[in-house]
């Protein structure tokens, strides 16, 4: 017997206030996208496409969407072998408390505020006081790390060390769901332990593979603290959230709600089917 | 021994250096005296321990501690609350406006809050409470309510069906069934819905930079605070970088296990 449509509301109803103010946030954005409003306008005029226009020829902000999806392309692609790196590594260990433990001891970073993991790497990347030091010493030569462009592939390096531990979890848990029947039959075969992870272990993991490219994407996507940390507003690491920001704070309302329906749009690709196979997932099971 | 074990802990070396380095340099760097900071790189352990600066660091760190926790305590049990309710209402009645409902929630969790600033910045003024910490709750109920709820829905969805059944043939109302029958299996799944809202709100640092002025309102805004001021005397940056984060370090430590839950449960979609 269903629960009756009136006490669902009563249930659903302080949920149902923040998501509807949250709902309301997005369509409100998608209003000032359509206007001229920002500090030149503080009465916001119907504009219609103008906004997008205006976006889309902004030098500023080409460079911010190029180098977001940069960010998402690096992420990506070494998050994943990171992860992949370190989830066949403790897949090996026998223990599950190990296991457990380690897998802790990797996505730790995540538990730290972005701020933080900023201030720590930031002083990494220090000329003088970082780890240059020690490359000086062996010979190699310091590295400007944080200098031009360099600071963007350094702190998106720093990205992939916060979010490596979250995908090997994710290819963890994939491992764990392999048939334990096939690896054991495979065993009896005779195959060895590097067969057996490359041909039958990591092939049936492309759930791990699929969940953590789309969040490793989302992660990238949302980039602001940790840029913002380190080098405040250096155009060389300027991201979409950045710009989005930067338009706020210099009142230009209507260039940041724009540049903001992009970030949604893009991020719903990859979430609504992600999104849509969960739901199914979760109305099956209940 | 075997070359898979060999590999496995060549790489949990050598990677568990990189992973640990940081954080042992922030702790070094935070209890070394004036003059080593200046002459010694950040991962040199000190000759002598000197706690003065961790010490008058975490004084001024006192009110924006406290300010935070005023915030996050009341907004990671009151989400959690309100996310059980509508996970609760969502498992119970299977039709077109729940199942709608449902997608609008997992939507909304995946949604980048950071792309709603302006509006958020409108709500929150229009209801008074700009550079207030009700302000930054209000904020941060707005995104984690929906997390909140999709947790709850997951962490539910295990909860056998024949158990609220036989509740609902014996004649208990909807209320009752809720306090008897879910809340005593739901045991961990609260949990970990609270433990994981808690630590990532603690760590937000975009809803608070957003809506409040200066950087007493909230831990993180204080923390980036002396990255402007303390120029080289890195033992300052670190000193508040790392009492800023014992919180939500030392629940990870001791129940981690809880967030690591509900990262898989966002994760996956399901209660591993």
């Amino acid at each position: 017997m269903q629960m009756s449509l009136k006490k669902f509301f009563i249930f659903f109803l302080p949920a149902l206030i923040f998501g509807a103010l949250l709902y309301y946030g997005v369509f409100w954005n998608i209003y000032i996208a359509l206007t001229n409003y920002s500090l030149l306008h503080p009465v916001p005029e119907f504009t219609g496409l103008y906004s997008f226009m205006v976006l889309f020829n902004d030098y500023e902000f080409q460079m911010a969407f190029e180098r977001t999806m940069l960010w998402v392309a690096v992420l990506v692609v070494l998050g994943n072998i990171m992860g992949l790196l370190i989830a066949t590594a403790i897949f090996q260990l026998e223990s599950p408390r190990l296991r457990n433990a380690l897998t802790a001891f990797f996505v730790y970073p995540m538990s730290l505020s972005m701020i933080v993991v900023g201030i720590m790497w930031r002083w990494i990347f220090d000329p003088y006081k970082g780890i240059d030091v020690i490359l000086k010493g062996l010979g190699i030569g310091s590295i400007d790390w944080l200098t031009g462009y360099n600071a963007f592939w350094s702190l998106s390096l720093v990205s992939v060390w916060v979010y490596a531990g979250f995908s090997a979890m994710l290819y963890l848990a994939a491992f764990y769901n392999v048939d334990r029947s096939i690896i054991e039959s495979a065993m009896v075969d005779g195959a060895d332990t590097f067969t057996i992870m490359t041909r039958i272990v990591i092939p049936n993991s492309r759930q791990g593979l699929l969940i953590s490219t789309i969040f490793l994407a989302l992660f990238a996507i949302q980039m602001f603290a940790l840029p913002y940390a380190v080098l405040f507003l250096n155009p060389f690491t300027e991201t979409m959230v950045m710009y989005v920001y930067n338009k706020f704070v210099s009142q230009y309302f209507f260039l940041a709600s724009a540049a903001a329906i992009i970030i949604i749009v893009v991020s719903a690709f990859i979430v609504i089917p992600y999104a849509m196979y969960g739901l199914k997932k979760w109305i099956v099971r209940r | 021994m075997r070359w898979n074990l060999v590999y496995s802990i060549v790489v949990i070396v050598v990677l568990g250096i990189i992973w640990i380095f940081p954080v042992y340099s922030l702790i070094l760097g935070s209890i070394k005296s004036l003059s080593e900071v200046m002459n010694t790189p950040i991962y040199v352990p000190p000759k002598q321990v000197d706690l003065t600066t961790i010490a008058e660091v975490a004084n001024e760190l006192k009110i924006p501690l406290a300010n935070t926790a005023i915030v996050v305590i009341p907004v990671a049990v009151l989400s959690t609350i309100f996310g059980m309710l509508a996970a609760y209402a969502i498992i119970r009645r299977q039709s077109k406006i729940s199942d709608t409902l449902m997608l609008l929630v997992a939507i909304a969790t995946y949604t980048p809050y950071q792309a709603l600033l302006v509006p958020f910045v409108q709500i929150v003024r229009s209801f008074g409470l700009y550079n207030t910490l009700p302000g930054i709750a209000l904020g941060f109920l707005i995104y984690y309510t929906p997390m909140a709820a999709l947790l709850m829905v997951i962490f539910m969805s295990v909860i056998p069906r024949d158990l609220i059944e036989a509740a609902v043939v014996d004649g208990a109302g909807e209320f009752s069934i809720f306090r008897r029958v879910v809340l005593p299996v739901l045991g961990p799944g609260i949990v970990s819905t609270l433990i994981f809202i808690l630590i990532v709100s603690w760590n937000n640092f975009f809803i608070p930079l957003i809506l409040t002025r200066g950087y007493n309102k909230f831990i993180t805004l204080k923390i980036f605070s002396y990255v402007g001021q303390s120029g080289t005397f890195y033992n300052r940056m670190f000193a508040a970088a790392l009492v800023g984060s014992l919180p939500p370090l030392i629940i990870f430590i001791f129940l981690g296990r809880y967030f690591m839950k509900g990262l898989m449960a966002l994760g996956t979609g399901t209660k591993a």
